[in-house]
Protein backbone atom coordinates (compact mmCIF):
# COMPACT_ATOMS: atom_id res chain seq x y z
CA UNK A 1 0.00 0.00 0.00
CA UNK A 2 3.13 2.39 1.33
CA UNK A 3 4.90 1.85 -2.47
CA UNK A 4 1.25 2.20 -4.62
CA UNK A 5 1.23 5.31 -2.58
CA UNK A 6 4.52 6.32 -3.12
CA UNK A 7 4.40 5.74 -7.02
CA UNK A 8 0.86 7.67 -6.50
CA UNK A 9 2.58 10.85 -5.07
CA UNK A 10 5.76 10.54 -6.81
CA UNK A 11 3.59 10.61 -9.85
CA UNK A 12 1.95 13.97 -8.77
CA UNK A 13 5.13 15.47 -6.64
CA UNK A 14 5.02 18.59 -8.98
CA UNK A 15 1.60 19.01 -8.16
CA UNK A 16 0.36 20.33 -4.89
CA UNK A 17 -3.03 20.76 -6.06
CA UNK A 18 -3.36 17.24 -6.22
CA UNK A 19 -2.88 16.23 -2.69
CA UNK A 20 -5.25 13.93 -0.32
CA UNK A 21 -7.65 15.21 1.95
CA UNK A 22 -6.97 13.56 5.07
CA UNK A 23 -7.61 9.94 4.43
CA UNK A 24 -7.45 7.89 7.92
CA UNK A 25 -5.88 4.65 7.16
CA UNK A 26 -2.97 6.00 4.36
CA UNK A 27 -1.92 8.48 7.07
CA UNK A 28 1.18 6.68 7.92
CA UNK A 29 1.40 5.99 4.60
CA UNK A 30 1.31 9.70 3.59
CA UNK A 31 3.41 10.70 6.39
CA UNK A 32 6.60 8.17 5.46
CA UNK A 33 5.88 9.40 1.93
CA UNK A 34 6.02 12.99 2.92
CA UNK A 35 9.35 12.35 4.14
CA UNK A 36 10.98 10.79 1.63
CA UNK A 37 9.19 13.62 -1.07
CA UNK A 38 10.69 15.50 1.57
CA UNK A 39 14.30 14.18 1.54
CA UNK A 40 14.31 13.82 -2.40
CA UNK A 41 13.81 17.84 -2.20
CA UNK A 42 11.16 17.82 -4.03
CA UNK A 43 8.70 20.46 -2.20
CA UNK A 44 5.01 22.04 -2.40
CA UNK A 45 3.09 18.45 -0.95
CA UNK A 46 1.55 19.72 1.89
CA UNK A 47 -0.99 17.24 3.72
CA UNK A 48 -4.20 19.03 3.69
CA UNK A 49 -5.60 18.55 7.58
CA UNK A 50 -8.92 19.57 6.31
CA UNK A 51 -12.04 16.65 5.79
CA UNK A 52 -13.85 16.03 2.79
CA UNK A 53 -16.76 18.46 3.49
CA UNK A 54 -18.80 20.80 1.13
CA UNK A 55 -21.15 23.60 2.08
CA UNK A 56 -24.58 22.43 0.45
CA UNK A 57 -28.04 23.97 -0.17
CA UNK A 58 -29.97 25.03 2.60
CA UNK A 59 -33.74 23.55 2.34
CA UNK A 60 -34.72 20.19 1.22
CA UNK A 61 -34.96 21.06 -2.72
CA UNK A 62 -31.98 20.25 -3.82
CA UNK A 63 -32.23 17.01 -2.11
CA UNK A 64 -35.84 16.63 -3.25
CA UNK A 65 -35.21 17.25 -7.28
CA UNK A 66 -31.87 16.54 -8.08
CA UNK A 67 -31.15 14.14 -5.17
CA UNK A 68 -34.39 12.36 -6.31
CA UNK A 69 -32.58 10.93 -9.34
CA UNK A 70 -29.05 10.69 -8.64
CA UNK A 71 -26.39 11.58 -5.68
CA UNK A 72 -27.11 15.05 -4.62
CA UNK A 73 -24.10 16.35 -5.93
CA UNK A 74 -22.04 18.14 -3.77
CA UNK A 75 -21.56 22.12 -5.49
CA UNK A 76 -17.87 22.55 -4.65
CA UNK A 77 -17.17 19.35 -6.98
CA UNK A 78 -17.41 21.53 -9.94
CA UNK A 79 -16.91 25.11 -10.85
CA UNK A 80 -19.46 27.74 -11.28
CA UNK A 81 -19.61 27.96 -14.99
CA UNK A 82 -19.99 24.09 -15.34
CA UNK A 83 -23.29 24.21 -12.74
CA UNK A 84 -24.58 26.96 -15.24
CA UNK A 85 -24.42 24.93 -18.06
CA UNK A 86 -25.64 21.96 -16.81
CA UNK A 87 -28.41 23.79 -15.36
CA UNK A 88 -29.18 25.38 -18.60
CA UNK A 89 -29.95 21.79 -20.16
CA UNK A 90 -32.06 19.69 -18.42
CA UNK A 91 -34.55 18.89 -20.55
CA UNK A 92 -31.41 16.70 -22.03
CA UNK A 93 -29.96 15.52 -18.66
CA UNK A 94 -27.82 12.88 -19.80
CA UNK A 95 -30.05 11.15 -21.47
CA UNK A 96 -33.30 12.12 -19.78
CA UNK A 97 -35.74 14.81 -19.62
CA UNK A 98 -34.99 16.29 -16.03
CA UNK A 99 -36.61 19.56 -16.41
CA UNK A 100 -37.88 21.75 -13.48
CA UNK A 101 -40.11 24.75 -13.25
CA UNK A 102 -38.20 27.55 -13.99
CA UNK A 103 -38.48 29.36 -10.40
CA UNK A 104 -37.26 25.92 -9.01
CA UNK A 105 -34.35 25.43 -11.81
CA UNK A 106 -32.95 29.39 -11.07
CA UNK A 107 -33.14 29.42 -7.24
CA UNK A 108 -30.83 25.82 -7.59
CA UNK A 109 -28.69 27.29 -10.29
CA UNK A 110 -28.26 30.07 -7.97
CA UNK A 111 -27.33 27.89 -5.17
CA UNK A 112 -25.12 25.59 -7.43
CA UNK A 113 -23.10 29.00 -8.01
CA UNK A 114 -23.02 29.99 -4.96
CA UNK A 115 -21.61 26.84 -3.35
CA UNK A 116 -19.33 25.99 -6.22
CA UNK A 117 -15.53 25.20 -6.56
CA UNK A 118 -14.48 28.52 -7.72
CA UNK A 119 -16.92 30.63 -5.33
CA UNK A 120 -16.08 32.87 -2.63
CA UNK A 121 -17.33 29.82 -0.58
CA UNK A 122 -14.66 27.59 -1.70
CA UNK A 123 -12.93 26.22 1.43
CA UNK A 124 -9.13 24.56 0.44
CA UNK A 125 -10.53 21.18 -0.99
CA UNK A 126 -12.86 23.01 -3.59
CA UNK A 127 -9.99 25.17 -4.12
CA UNK A 128 -7.69 22.39 -4.67
CA UNK A 129 -10.84 20.66 -6.96
CA UNK A 130 -11.24 23.70 -8.95
CA UNK A 131 -7.51 24.21 -9.75
CA UNK A 132 -7.43 20.96 -10.76
CA UNK A 133 -9.99 21.96 -13.46
CA UNK A 134 -8.25 23.85 -16.79
CA UNK A 135 -10.09 27.51 -17.33
CA UNK A 136 -10.62 26.17 -21.00
CA UNK A 137 -12.63 23.72 -19.55
CA UNK A 138 -16.53 23.40 -18.67
CA UNK A 139 -17.15 19.94 -17.33
CA UNK A 140 -19.95 18.40 -16.94
CA UNK A 141 -19.20 15.08 -15.33
CA UNK A 142 -17.32 15.25 -12.06
CA UNK A 143 -15.94 11.61 -12.90
CA UNK A 144 -14.02 13.01 -15.45
CA UNK A 145 -11.65 15.60 -13.16
CA UNK A 146 -8.32 15.66 -12.51
CA UNK A 147 -9.24 15.28 -8.58
CA UNK A 148 -11.93 12.64 -8.62
CA UNK A 149 -9.29 10.40 -10.76
CA UNK A 150 -6.81 11.31 -8.49
CA UNK A 151 -9.00 10.18 -5.46
CA UNK A 152 -10.00 7.15 -7.05
CA UNK A 153 -7.69 5.40 -8.75
CA UNK A 154 -7.06 2.76 -6.74
CA UNK A 155 -10.98 1.36 -7.17
CA UNK A 156 -10.89 -1.53 -9.77
CA UNK A 157 -12.94 -1.74 -12.35
CA UNK A 158 -14.67 -4.71 -10.95
CA UNK A 159 -15.65 -2.57 -7.85
CA UNK A 160 -16.98 0.19 -10.42
CA UNK A 161 -19.34 -2.81 -11.46
CA UNK A 162 -20.84 -4.42 -8.30
CA UNK A 163 -24.66 -3.89 -8.90
CA UNK A 164 -24.84 -1.87 -6.11
CA UNK A 165 -22.26 0.84 -7.47
CA UNK A 166 -22.79 0.39 -11.63
CA UNK A 167 -21.09 3.72 -12.06
CA UNK A 168 -18.72 6.11 -10.54
CA UNK A 169 -21.84 8.92 -11.05
CA UNK A 170 -23.27 6.97 -7.87
CA UNK A 171 -21.02 8.50 -5.43
CA UNK A 172 -23.79 7.89 -2.72
CA UNK A 173 -23.44 3.86 -3.25
CA UNK A 174 -19.96 4.74 -1.36
CA UNK A 175 -20.04 7.48 0.17
CA UNK A 176 -22.52 7.30 2.88
CA UNK A 177 -22.95 11.32 4.16
CA UNK A 178 -23.21 12.93 0.49
CA UNK A 179 -26.89 14.35 1.53
CA UNK A 180 -24.56 16.49 4.38
CA UNK A 181 -21.92 16.62 1.65
CA UNK A 182 -19.43 14.44 3.21
CA UNK A 183 -16.92 12.61 1.80
CA UNK A 184 -14.39 11.25 4.44
CA UNK A 185 -12.61 8.20 3.31
CA UNK A 186 -13.90 6.95 6.99
CA UNK A 187 -17.49 6.77 6.17
CA UNK A 188 -16.61 5.35 3.14
CA UNK A 189 -18.28 1.57 2.76
CA UNK A 190 -18.22 -0.06 -0.31
CA UNK A 191 -21.18 -2.72 -1.54
CA UNK A 192 -20.48 -6.18 -1.75
CA UNK B 1 -66.15 19.61 29.70
CA UNK B 2 -63.35 18.53 31.85
CA UNK B 3 -63.35 14.81 30.49
CA UNK B 4 -63.13 16.51 26.87
CA UNK B 5 -60.23 19.21 27.19
CA UNK B 6 -57.77 16.85 26.77
CA UNK B 7 -59.34 15.44 23.83
CA UNK B 8 -60.30 18.30 22.18
CA UNK B 9 -56.67 19.49 22.68
CA UNK B 10 -55.58 16.37 21.50
CA UNK B 11 -57.56 16.95 18.51
CA UNK B 12 -55.74 20.27 18.11
CA UNK B 13 -52.61 19.25 18.56
CA UNK B 14 -52.45 17.36 15.54
CA UNK B 15 -55.18 18.91 13.55
CA UNK B 16 -52.41 20.48 11.28
CA UNK B 17 -51.06 17.42 10.95
CA UNK B 18 -54.19 15.31 9.71
CA UNK B 19 -54.43 18.17 7.21
CA UNK B 20 -50.78 17.70 5.51
CA UNK B 21 -50.96 13.79 5.66
CA UNK B 22 -52.76 11.52 3.65
CA UNK B 23 -53.48 8.07 3.13
CA UNK B 24 -52.25 6.03 -0.13
CA UNK B 25 -56.47 5.52 -0.09
CA UNK B 26 -57.60 8.87 0.22
CA UNK B 27 -55.02 9.84 -2.75
CA UNK B 28 -56.09 7.10 -4.77
CA UNK B 29 -60.16 8.37 -4.15
CA UNK B 30 -58.91 11.92 -5.72
CA UNK B 31 -57.07 10.45 -8.47
CA UNK B 32 -60.15 8.15 -9.49
CA UNK B 33 -62.23 11.36 -9.09
CA UNK B 34 -59.72 12.95 -11.75
CA UNK B 35 -60.07 9.91 -13.71
CA UNK B 36 -64.22 9.75 -13.70
CA UNK B 37 -64.23 6.21 -13.64
CA UNK B 38 -63.10 3.28 -11.14
CA UNK B 39 -59.49 2.38 -11.16
CA UNK B 40 -58.47 -1.24 -12.53
CA UNK B 41 -55.77 -2.92 -10.25
CA UNK B 42 -55.40 -5.70 -13.69
CA UNK B 43 -54.78 -2.08 -15.80
CA UNK B 44 -52.32 -0.62 -13.29
CA UNK B 45 -50.50 -3.94 -13.36
CA UNK B 46 -50.21 -3.45 -16.99
CA UNK B 47 -48.99 -0.05 -16.92
CA UNK B 48 -46.03 -1.60 -14.45
CA UNK B 49 -45.56 -4.36 -16.77
CA UNK B 50 -45.46 -2.50 -20.21
CA UNK B 51 -42.49 -1.98 -22.69
CA UNK B 52 -43.32 0.79 -24.36
CA UNK B 53 -40.25 1.02 -26.10
CA UNK B 54 -40.54 5.06 -26.83
CA UNK B 55 -38.84 6.63 -23.69
CA UNK B 56 -35.12 6.74 -22.12
CA UNK B 57 -36.31 3.86 -19.61
CA UNK B 58 -37.40 0.21 -21.63
CA UNK B 59 -40.26 0.47 -18.78
CA UNK B 60 -41.15 0.98 -14.66
CA UNK B 61 -39.33 -1.94 -13.96
CA UNK B 62 -36.06 -0.22 -15.66
CA UNK B 63 -36.06 1.08 -12.18
CA UNK B 64 -38.32 -0.70 -9.88
CA UNK B 65 -37.83 -4.00 -11.01
CA UNK B 66 -40.39 -6.65 -11.93
CA UNK B 67 -40.96 -6.81 -8.09
CA UNK B 68 -43.06 -3.60 -7.04
CA UNK B 69 -42.20 -4.54 -3.14
CA UNK B 70 -38.59 -4.51 -3.97
CA UNK B 71 -36.05 -1.78 -3.45
CA UNK B 72 -34.83 -0.75 -7.35
CA UNK B 73 -32.28 1.45 -8.35
CA UNK B 74 -32.11 4.10 -11.41
CA UNK B 75 -31.29 2.52 -14.11
CA UNK B 76 -28.40 5.28 -14.98
CA UNK B 77 -27.77 6.67 -12.22
CA UNK B 78 -27.78 3.47 -9.99
CA UNK B 79 -29.12 5.69 -7.01
CA UNK B 80 -31.16 3.09 -4.78
CA UNK B 81 -34.79 3.44 -5.11
CA UNK B 82 -37.45 2.31 -2.10
CA UNK B 83 -40.12 0.33 -3.41
CA UNK B 84 -43.24 0.97 -4.96
CA UNK B 85 -45.78 -1.37 -3.43
CA UNK B 86 -47.15 0.35 -0.30
CA UNK B 87 -47.71 -2.43 1.87
CA UNK B 88 -43.66 -2.75 1.28
CA UNK B 89 -43.11 1.33 1.91
CA UNK B 90 -45.71 3.33 3.92
CA UNK B 91 -44.22 6.75 2.76
CA UNK B 92 -45.78 5.84 -0.75
CA UNK B 93 -48.69 8.00 -2.03
CA UNK B 94 -49.10 9.66 1.18
CA UNK B 95 -48.40 13.31 -0.29
CA UNK B 96 -49.73 14.26 -3.63
CA UNK B 97 -47.29 16.79 -5.00
CA UNK B 98 -45.19 13.97 -5.18
CA UNK B 99 -47.04 11.75 -6.51
CA UNK B 100 -47.81 13.78 -9.54
CA UNK B 101 -44.21 14.88 -9.62
CA UNK B 102 -43.03 11.35 -9.91
CA UNK B 103 -45.93 10.60 -12.70
CA UNK B 104 -45.18 13.18 -14.62
CA UNK B 105 -41.33 12.27 -14.70
CA UNK B 106 -41.21 8.95 -14.95
CA UNK B 107 -44.18 8.67 -17.59
CA UNK B 108 -42.36 10.72 -20.20
CA UNK B 109 -39.06 8.44 -19.04
CA UNK B 110 -40.88 5.23 -20.40
CA UNK B 111 -44.41 6.14 -22.39
CA UNK B 112 -42.49 9.84 -23.78
CA UNK B 113 -45.36 11.21 -23.15
CA UNK B 114 -47.56 12.34 -20.01
CA UNK B 115 -49.93 10.15 -18.05
CA UNK B 116 -53.70 10.02 -18.21
CA UNK B 117 -55.53 10.55 -15.72
CA UNK B 118 -57.14 7.07 -15.85
CA UNK B 119 -53.92 5.69 -16.12
CA UNK B 120 -52.79 7.10 -13.14
CA UNK B 121 -55.46 6.08 -11.06
CA UNK B 122 -54.80 2.63 -12.33
CA UNK B 123 -51.48 2.46 -11.69
CA UNK B 124 -52.04 3.87 -7.91
CA UNK B 125 -54.73 1.19 -7.63
CA UNK B 126 -52.05 -1.50 -8.20
CA UNK B 127 -49.47 -0.62 -6.27
CA UNK B 128 -52.05 -0.07 -3.08
CA UNK B 129 -53.19 -3.83 -4.20
CA UNK B 130 -49.66 -5.78 -4.35
CA UNK B 131 -49.98 -7.80 -0.83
Amino acid sequence: MISTLLSKIASHAGNDRLTRPSRGKLLGGLMVAMGVVATMGMVGLSHASQDAQFPMPEGKTYLEECGGCHTAYAPGLLPARSWIKLMSGLSRHFGDDASLEDKTRDKLTADLVALAADSRAANALMQRINAAIPASATPERISKTGFFNFMHDEVSSSIWRRPRIGTPSNCMACHTKTEAGRYHEREVHIPK
Amino acid sequence: MNKQLPILISALMFWPLSVLAETPQQILEQLVRNAGSPASVQRGEQIFRAKPGQGEAESCMSCHTNNPKAAGQHFRSRKLIEPLAVVANAERFTDPAKVEKWFKRNCKDVFARSCTAQEKADFTAYMLSVK
